[in-house]
């Protein structure tokens, strides 16, 4: 498993706060899997990737990319977001512009390419996040699906080799999540990263091959959703096995003794890759 | 506003060439203020009428309904030209004058005429605009100003500066349904006051942090301290700059034959 992002006793602070936001952090992001960081509220998900894009600065430790140690200049900094594309939270504070194609053609030409070559990546992030039809759209006017899909586009278009998502699935209806996974899964089937942070459980049970769960500022859990499940220590620990049956109909607390100590089916099916994926009508993951 | 904006977006006139409907809107701005003359002011909104409604398929009573607005901001600085008022009744014998206590008001038909040709005047520019306004988005006039070779900061801030209105008034609009849900508009004057002072201070305090995450989101995509956007094409449009030739032909023999 080659290493994509290495944390060595990372830690932040916020400006003007007491508490560290991010604690020690030490863990590794492995190359071509589909990355999945959970954690309550506050626990550090969006310290810790904004991080990966040398957006922040660790107060102590390093963050390496690939092996290297990030650095800080320009130059390097630029070649380091080129690989590494953020879509946030909120759509609305990334589209910066009134005009959809040009919102989308801002990442390529900071790059540096002509603007046919942009005009070509314009057209063809927008193929692949299905907004062709809302190129020649005002921002103001979209709603808040399509606006995050113009934001993922904006990113596909500088053609990164990671994608790093700040619970992206906030502003999306379950019909909208389904196109959503598989814009993911088309980027993901050419080899390339995905790292998000969310609150839905169903997502680190059936969608991520990987999952890393921070607490109060430090990683408690890094592997797959299979050794996840059969770690009672962590599930205990951060509690996801009090919240984990109630939020995920396939989890079931009589089950969890099973879960934990064998390895049922629906355990067994989380590593497996190109499966395909379903939604029921609640627009919970199924397989 | 929101009006105006959706109008910009879907009018028949759209693809044209922003520097065509801008040269057009720009000069006949100009033959307006300099062919003084309410023939010409008339001829102005006339053919703009032509161009927003027939042409770029507007409803005539959005155009009229832009136009009255601007007709009332025009009406409120017209009584200082209308009526003048003295220590002594005026010398000229056609005035028709009033005592008003040591004061007299007076006024003229010399000076209802102007005040009328100059009402005309300012009409006639403003639907001028209008015509720009109401087919032109903004992002078509900021595309208009960068190849005008206005500077680039100028232009960054326009971008952002519009962008951010939606952002905010959506903002603003969520603030004031959660106040309003919680009966905040709906006790005293007082309350209603000093509640709609707190959704500003807390706007503002909004925008500020708007502007934080715009500069992260802008960094994380490679931002060098120039937003560079691709430019848009437009198609040119035979009819409409004969059109336009036509208009300012008109408004000079107008002019000439008063």
């Amino acid at each position: 498993m080659k290493t994509l992002f290495e944390f060595e006793n990372v830690c932040y602070r916020y400006p003007g706060h007491k508490q560290l936001a991010l604690r020690n952090v030490n863990v590794c992001f492995p190359e071509g899997e589909k990355i999945a960081v959970v954690g309550r509220n506050g626990a550090g998900k969006s310290t810790l990737f904004l991080h990966c894009n040398g957006l922040y600065r660790p107060l102590c430790g390093r963050v390496s990319f690939r092996g290297r140690p990030l650095a800080y200049d320009r130059a390097s900094l630029k070649k380091l977001r080129q690989q590494v594309g953020m879509i946030f939270q909120n759509p609305d504070s990334q589209l910066f512009s009134a005009s959809v194609a040009q919102d989308i053609s801002f990442g390529p030409l900071n790059l540096g390419l002509s603007e046919a070559e942009a005009r070509r990546r314009v057209l063809e992030a927008a193929e692949i996040c299905e907004i062709t039809h809302l190129l020649d759209r005002p921002t103001h006017s979209l709603s808040g699906g399509e606006k995050t899909r113009v934001a993922l586009a904006g990113v596909l278009a500088m053609q990164p080799e990671v994608l790093v998502a700040d619970e992206p699935l906030a502003s999306l209806d379950p019909w909208m999540r389904l196109t959503f996974f598989d814009i993911l899964q088309r980027f993901y089937d050419r080899g390339k990263t995905i790292l998000m942070a969310t609150h839905n459980l169903s997502v680190v049970r059936y969608w991520a091959s990987y999952v890393i769960v921070l607490q109060e500022g430090q990683v408690v859990f890094s592997g797959t959703p299979k050794a996840l499940l059969t770690n009672r220590t962590v599930l205990e620990q951060t509690e996801l096995s009090r919240v984990w049956w109630k939020v995920d109909p396939g989890f079931d607390e009589d089950e969890e003794e099973r879960v934990l100590v064998s390895t049922p089916s629906s355990a067994e099916s989380t590593d497996g890759e190109g499966k395909s994926f379903q939604f029921s009508a609640d627009g919970d993951w199924s397989i | 506003m929101q009006l105006i904006e959706r109008y910009a977006y879907t009018n028949r006139l759209r693809t044209v060439p922003p520097d065509h409907k801008a040269a057009v809107a720009l000069l006949v701005l100009l033959l307006c203020l300099a062919l003084d003359r309410p023939a010409v002011s008339i001829a102005c909104i006339a053919w703009m009428f032509l161009l927003v409604v027939p042409v770029a398929g507007v409803p005539a009573r959005t155009f009229g309904r832009v136009l009255v607005v601007e007709g009332g901001f025009i009406l409120m600085t017209i009584p200082g030209i209308l009526i003048s008022i003295g220590p002594s009744a005026p010398s000229d014998s056609t005035a028709w004058s009033w005592p008003l206590g040591p004061l007299w008001i007076s006024t003229s038909a010399a000076t209802l005429w102007q005040g009328i040709a100059l009402v005309m005047r300012a009409l006639g520019c403003a639907a001028a605009m209008n015509f720009l306004a109401l087919t032109t988005p903004l992002v078509d006039i900021i595309e208009l100003l960068r190849r005008w070779h206005i500077p680039s900061v100028l232009i960054d801030i326009m971008t952002v500066t519009y962008r951010s209105i939606f952002v905010l008034l959506e903002s603003a609009n969520t603030m004031y349904i959660a106040q309003d849900s919680r009966l905040g508009y709906l006790t005293s004057r007082m309350r209603a006051i000093h509640n709609a002072a707190l959704l500003a201070s807390r706007l503002f305090v909004e925008a500020y942090r708007r502007g934080k995450e715009l500069q992260i989101a802008l960094e994380s995509r490679g931002f060098n301290g120039d937003l560079r956007v691709l430019p848009m094409t437009y198609r040119f449009s035979p009819l409409f700059t004969v059109l336009g030739a036509v208009i300012m032909a008109n408004l000079v023999l107008l002019w000439a034959m008063a």
